[in-house]
């Protein structure tokens, strides 16, 4: 018999609503609440030996203890496959599945999966996390499509702990993540890039082997008018920061930003910066740091007026944005852009490599 | 991230070597940089004519902000580079 262990906050566990979003982690023997219906889905080939919930906030509020909690329960279950959710469209207990997910899937090595609206925060967290062993399936935004939900979470759960090979994302229907298989094939990469240019030609519809993120449109913010009126602030992904790389940048993968005084500064002058990148050659950065941050130009055109005086942010933001994943790099945005509009900052000039 | 900023109200002059891809991911002001390793200047210039250029990069990316686009829109810098 397959064991398999169930995850639910403490709405689905049938202990409460918002009112008990505080509760600890705790543990059911058997299936409870949500998992009941699960457990039904299964049929004789698994059991659920035990649901673990959790307070929506408490989880949040105490991440750490609450995931360590959660992994204790489930590595004394010895659970084939973890079940986290369905997590519909409720954004705390969508990301609290997630975090669960990556936790255990990392912790443990064992499959997890998960199901929740496509809107849902967690499926973004889910995304950024790119865990081979985790996997999230779509559901409706509200709990009617509880049980078709249900239904597939227990198909694939099945499949997983029987260790079925599973396919890429839009053949088996969970969100994508990101990962790139390998696949054999008998044909190769310059026959099937021909095949797929051709059919691009004759207007045939073809399917790309490596899918593009699709970007949403920003509508273009308004111009400035009395520029020199205006502040200005210099934002750069070119990873130029002070000599030593004194906050600790990796040269991919970065996942915070940072802000360097240049108030007193006329220029950045050689040796005193370096460029943190692992994207690009450095060696001219290093050299010249206003490649990356042009503070020469922006104080000379400071000083003839067309830009007001004092009007050019005293700091400069960066990130080294080598292989930033495109979740992270919103994420960054959103921070800076709340930083700058604090301080009253009315346009950027971004320098990217 | 670029659109972040934008999304948030502030306009942005995206300075990249690589604006075929800023225009498809459909940033709005873009300023045509030298290269991606210096997007700002030409160390193949003398220093003073890289200063130079850097400074004409600088003022198409104000003029940029100052612009009314509808539209991704590729603004080049009126000097050259060096090669």
């Amino acid at each position: 018999m397959i064991k398999l262990i169930h995850v639910v906050n403490q709405f689905f566990a049938g202990l409460g609503g918002e009112e008990k979003a505080g509760l600890p982690v705790g543990v059911i023997e058997g299936s409870a609440g949500a998992a009941r219906g699960l457990a039904q889905k299964l049929g004789d080939e698994a059991v659920i030996t035990s649901t673990i919930y959790f307070g929506d906030n408490y989880f949040h509020e105490h991440k750490e203890e609450a995931l360590k909690k959660i992994l204790d329960a489930v590595r004394a279950a010895e659970p084939a496959v973890l079940i986290a959710g369905p997590a519909f469209n409720s954004g705390r207990y969508g990301l609290a599945c997630v975090e669960i997910c990556q936790a255990a899937a990392n912790a443990l090595a064992i499959p997890c999966l998960t199901a929740m609206q496509e809107e849902n925060p967690g499926v973004g967290a889910y995304r950024e996390f790119v865990n081979a062993r985790a996997y999230c399936l779509p559901t409706t935004e509200a709990t009617t499509g509880m049980n078709d939900a249900l239904t597939r979470l227990a198909h694939f759960a099945l499949r997983l702990a029987r260790g079925e090979d599973i396919g890429a994302a839009a053949d088996e229907g969970y969100f994508n993540r990101g990962i790139r298989r390998i696949e054999r094939t008998d044909r190769t990469g310059a026959q099937r890039a021909v095949e797929m240019l051709l059919k691009k030609i004759n207007q045939e519809p073809f399917e790309t082997e490596i899918p593009m993120e699709v970007w949403d449109d920003a509508p273009p913010a308004p111009p400035l008018a009395e520029l020199k009126n205006r502040n200005l602030a210099i934002v750069t992904t070119s990873g130029v920061v002070p000599w030593g790389n004194p906050d600790k940048f990796k040269t991919y993968r970065n996942t915070y930003w940072r802000k360097y005084n240049i108030a007193e500064l006329k220029e950045l002058e050689s040796g005193k910066w370096e460029a943190v990148h692992g994207g690009y050659n450095v060696a001219y950065m290093n050299q010249n740091p206003h490649y990356g941050v042009p503070l020469d130009a922006l104080r000379a055109l400071e000083a003839e007026g067309r830009i007001g005086p004092g009007k050019l942010y005293p700091a400069y933001y960066v990130i080294p944005g080598n292989q930033g994943s495109p979740t992270v790099m919103r994420r960054i945005g959103q921070e800076i852009a709340a930083d700058l509009k604090k301080d009253n900052v009315e346009g950027v000039l971004f320098v990217a490599t | 991230m670029s659109k972040e900023l934008e999304k948030a109200g502030l306009p942005v002059a995206l300075i990249s070597a690589m604006f075929p891809v800023a225009q498809q991911v459909r940033a709005n002001r873009i300023v045509k940089g030298v290269s991606i390793p210096h997007p700002c200047g030409d160390p193949n210039l003398s220093k003073e004519l890289d200063a130079r250029l850097r400074r004409e990069i600088i003022e198409t990316a104000l003029k940029a902000l100052e612009a009314d686009v509808k539209e991704p829109t590729v603004f080049s810098p009126a000097i050259a580079s060096g090669g």
